[in-house]
């Protein structure tokens, strides 16, 4: 941590913001009661947020970093006095945060679906959802009813689209964020769930993953959003699939043994943790669905993947966060919806882990003692040999969440940190890479930070090989928004 | 418009209904068809065979525009309720995705919905009465 560097970032952030009045419209800050990371789980306005200017409060933005960054998350956490029940089924708000010439301009919309209209008008949490029982007056004829489009974003040839994990993705419009409706690759495949974290090949191409118990969808979607290919595999068993991994010639389906063979609402009721299984992966071959292998690890329970790649020999890596047992799914978060925490385990910690499977014989975990979430690769490096895997990390032991972004080096085996201290809570940061650089250290990393102390959120760039330097420049929005889960760059 | 009506129908309302002019009419329009293709395939219940038994009507309604109607005549007045689909590439059957979800679309009387399943009888039933009842139905 480098305290100096730090002090002077509060310093200048501090000069750089005129006045603390929350603009009119944006979400209410915290009521002195409760605790300053509490806003990080306030409601979002009912519209969402205007085009708006953010302000550079530290640095020089790079001239070469001119693009959008495009978040999603959970933002309608309370109607009355009613609290969601679990963060992963709070409605989506879609972000942009275009930055062009040195200036970054932030906006937000719900995603328009069915859960989010009924909801709104009712003033009441009604559907039924992955932590949530739901109200009986609520049709579902389809996983679409329920989708809360509140995971991630993908873009595809211009249009963007709002990802859930048991349903539909959303399509939207890039630029007014307004939404279109599910989207229904073929049309035998309408309302198939399209996993959250699809796989864009560096040239484009689009691989994911529809999970229905022990049956996976595998699609296959051309860079101009054609489908090319929809095929399905046995995994055996209805393990809990929010990510997966892949390298140039394989899928890898991560099936941990965190088990739900009854998804009625609340679906996290129905997991059991069976160890017994272990973590067990399906390699399947990219030309042919049925050409696949098996792969066993130690059990270990994983929401994010890094990024796969194969070695001359066959021998598959790849880097995921692992965790001892399940977390978060379990308790959902409910306590810091309604501002409470009860500190932090350690077992709830994730690793930066790496996986190694060889053409044959059991998969080693090499830990990298790196403790965080949500890790990141660089996109011209997806599914190839690489050097880093960007995370957030710095677990707070004050408050939920991490203060810190980590970079591993897997070459030199060596981690790069910054940490921002506890007036930050730092989320995803996505590589952006630098013009007419060619490795992965040539990238900017690019994240989004709610800054506690001054009650707004930001947005950070790293330089993806130097981050211990601390940000090279920080955009502040005169408002916060609350903490969402993923996002892209276009 | 396609008007239907069984033998068994007819039969049974003769035997039972007495004087003829309590055998009521149904007219049933289906609204809102997205695709103006395919078949209305529609099912007629009562409370006995809403939840698992065959219908007690039924009609197969050809789709040319965005909405369709058909009569059911000489009902026994009462409670009934309409199960539909469109089966918009005439296959005969419900189409559905590799997880068994409908990919056709679906509707019920008082368009009802269901919730992780069919809409309930009580949902989706309404009274025919003696002297005649015209139901709509719009597709969603």
């Amino acid at each position: 941590m480098d305290f100096t560097r730090r002090h002077f970032m509060e310093t200048g952030i501090g000069l750089g913001v005129a006045g603390s009045v929350l603009s009119a419209g944006t979400a209410a800050a915290s009521p002195a009661k409760t605790p300053a990371w509490h806003l990080g789980y306030q409601n979002a306005p009912i519209n969402g947020f205007e085009a708006a200017e953010m302000q550079l409060a530290y640095g020089q933005p790079p001239a070469d970093l001119n693009g959008a960054l495009f978040r999603n998350g959970p933002a309608q956490f309370q109607y009355g006095d009613q609290y969601a029940s679990h963060w992963f089924d709070g409605d989506g708000l879609v972000h942009r945060i275009a930055i062009d010439d040195g200036k970054a301009v932030h906006k937000a919309r719900f995603v328009e679906t069915k859960k989010r209209r009924e909801e709104l008008a009712a003033n009441a949490f009604l559907a039924p959802g992955f932590g949530t029982l739901g109200d009986e007056r609520f049709s579902v004829e389809g996983p679409d009813d329920v989708n809360a489009a509140n995971t991630s974003v993908l873009m595809i040839n211009g249009e963007l689209h709002a990802l859930w994990e048991a349903g539909s993705a959303f399509a939207m419009n890039a630029d007014t964020l307004e939404t279109k409706g599910p989207k229904t690759w073929r049309d035998d495949l309408k309302g198939m769930p399209f996993l959250a974290h699809p796989k864009v090949e560096p040239d484009g191409r689009i691989w994911n993953l529809a999970v229905g118990g022990s049956r996976v969808g595998i699609y296959r979607i051309s860079a101009s959003g054609t489908l090319e290919d929809f095929g399905l595999v046995d995994i055996g068993r209805a393990a809990y699939i929010h990510d997966w991994t892949m390298s140039a010639r394989h899928l890898i389906i991560l099936v941990q043994p965190w088990i739900n063979e009854n998804l009625r609402p609340p679906v996290v009721a129905g997991f059991e943790w069976q160890p017994q299984h272990g973590l067990q992966m399906l390699i399947v071959d990219k030309d042919d669905f049925t050409n696949q292998r098996w792969a066993q690890a130690p059990a270990r329970m994983f929401f994010h993947t890094g990024s796969a790649w194969e070695e001359a020999d066959g021998t598959l890596k790849f880097d995921a966060v692992l965790y001892k047992r399940p977390v978060l799914g379990v308790g959902g978060g409910a306590d810091e919806i309604r501002g409470e925490w009860a500190g932090r385990q350690s077992a709830e910690d994730g690793v930066l882990t790496q996986i190694v499977i060889p053409t044959r014989g059991d998969a080693s975990l090499i830990e990298t003692g790196l403790i965080g979430e949500f890790p990141q690769v660089d996109p011209r490096f997806r599914g190839k040999a690489r050097h880093l895997t960007a995370m957030v990390s710095g677990p707070s032991q004050i408050q939920p969440g991490s203060t810190g972004l980590a970079v591993q080096d897997w070459r030199s085996g060596r981690s790069d940190v910054f940490d921002f201290g506890d007036q930050r809570m730092v989320e995803e940061f996505l590589f952006v890479p630098k013009r007419g650089g060619s490795s992965d250290k040539d990238a900017w990393l690019v994240g989004t930070v709610l800054n506690l102390k001054a009650g707004k959120s930001e947005v950070c760039v790293f330089d993806a090989a130097r981050v211990s330097d601390g940000p090279v420049c920080i955009w502040q929005a005169d408002y916060s928004w609350p903490l969402g889960f993923h996002g892209t760059w276009a | 418009m396609t008007r239907t009506t069984s033998l068994a129908a007819l039969i049974t309302t003769a035997l039972i209904t007495a004087p003829m002019a309590l055998a009521a009419d149904l007219t049933v329009t289906v609204q809102g068809i997205e695709k103006p293709q395919g078949t209305i395939m529609l099912g007629l219940f009562d409370a006995a065979t809403y939840e698992d038994a065959g219908s007690i009507q039924g009609a197969n309604l050809k789709v040319e525009g965005d909405q369709v109607s058909v009569t059911f005549e000489g009902l026994e007045p009462g409670e009934y309720a309409v199960k539909l689909y469109h089966d918009v590439n005439d296959d005969g059957e419900m189409d559905t995705n590799p997880f068994g979800m409908p990919t056709e679309p679906f509707a019920f009387s008082n368009d009802a919905r269901g919730r992780f399943g069919p809409a309930k009888w009580d949902a989706a039933k309404f009274e025919v009465s003696a002297d005649g009842t015209t139901h709509t139905i719009t597709m969603n």
